[in-house]
């Protein structure tokens, strides 16, 4: 019997598939960030379970479980509506998000996604116009504030989509989808913003 | 067409799911005589006009909806969530 190889190396979920780079034959209007290394579980709770799952989030976080489509953010953490009575939780640091989600339990079902989503900022004058090659939703900044998140498809694939807050170029969009797909967004979202200027980065913020 | 979903706001047809008429009951079970069985798997009015069928926005929160649309028209008179749907008055 040959041994099994035990060579499994961590890798990030981007990686084999978009190195940071310039794609464009000219011009920066879309900035795109491969967020790496951070902490993300799901949350899923009856109702019962809600009004004690948000208590135990604010003491834990200090947010409060948005009810409706919208993101709350601390320096360290988001909470995203992902559903009705689902959340998402993303931590800066993949470190403490199994610690953060300890405290949780009897007050929802929480499974760990950190390996299993891929998240992307996108930024820049031309990433809204960009985004609308794909996406259906009014991305308007009177229609979808700072703040607001939409459960989606682009390109058939579904992403959960918020704007975290806006910058020197305006709205700041963060986009996850599920590690699997994360090739298939990246060719959508490479063919659609070339025209305007890919940049390409990867890190923190 | 667009659905406004309760949750997620007015959003393309193509981000749902049709299943059906929403007003079969199952019956129960074991006691159930096979007649009724037989209209609840195979029986389904076919108006031309008001109906309340169940959609899934499976692209998007994943939540069943109860949605009355005109099947003439397919102007939709109102949207549920299978909560208040089952609050409301039964179908």
């Amino acid at each position: 019997m040959g041994e099994i190889g035990t060579t499994w190396t961590a890798r990030g979920a981007w990686s084999g598939i978009v190195a940071p780079g310039v794609f464009s034959a000219s011009g920066a209007g879309v900035n795109v960030q491969l967020r790496e290394g951070l902490g993300i579980a799901s949350l899923i709770a009856s109702r019962e379970q809600e009004p004690m799952l948000g208590r135990a989030l604010e003491s834990r976080l200090g947010l409060s479980l948005p009810t409706g489509p919208s993101a709350v953010s601390s320096a360290s953490h988001t909470l995203v509506w992902a559903g009705a009575g689902q959340w998402l939780l993303v931590a800066a640091s993949r470190a403490g998000v199994a610690e953060d989600c300890a405290g949780l339990a009897g007050l929802a079902a929480v499974a760990l996604q950190s390996d299993g989503r891929a998240v992307l900022t996108l930024s820049g004058t031309m990433a809204r116009k960009t985004l609308a090659k794909g996406c259906m939703v009014d991305l308007h900044p009177r229609a979808f504030p700072v703040g607001m998140t939409a459960l989606t498809s682009i390109a058939y694939i579904g992403v959960q989509l918020w704007r975290s807050e806006d910058g020197p170029d305006g709205a700041v969009y963060q986009i996850m989808v599920p590690r699997s797909m994360a090739g298939s967004f990246w060719s959508w979202l490479c063919a659609s913003g070339m025209e305007f200027g890919l940049v390409v980065a990867t890190g923190q913020d | 067409m667009r659905i406004a979903c309760p949750h997620c706001g007015p959003r393309d047809v193509q981000e749902f799911s049709y299943l059906g008429d929403a007003k079969p009951q199952r019956p129960d079970g074991m006691d159930a005589t096979e007649a009724a069985m037989a209209d609840y798997v195979h029986q389904r009015d076919n108006p031309a006009g008001s109906h309340r069928e169940l959609w899934y926005h499976g692209a998007g929160c994943h939540a069943w909806l109860v949605v009355t649309r005109d099947t003439r028209t397919h102007a939709i008179a109102a949207v549920e969530t299978m909560a208040q749907a089952r609050a409301g008055a039964p179908a």
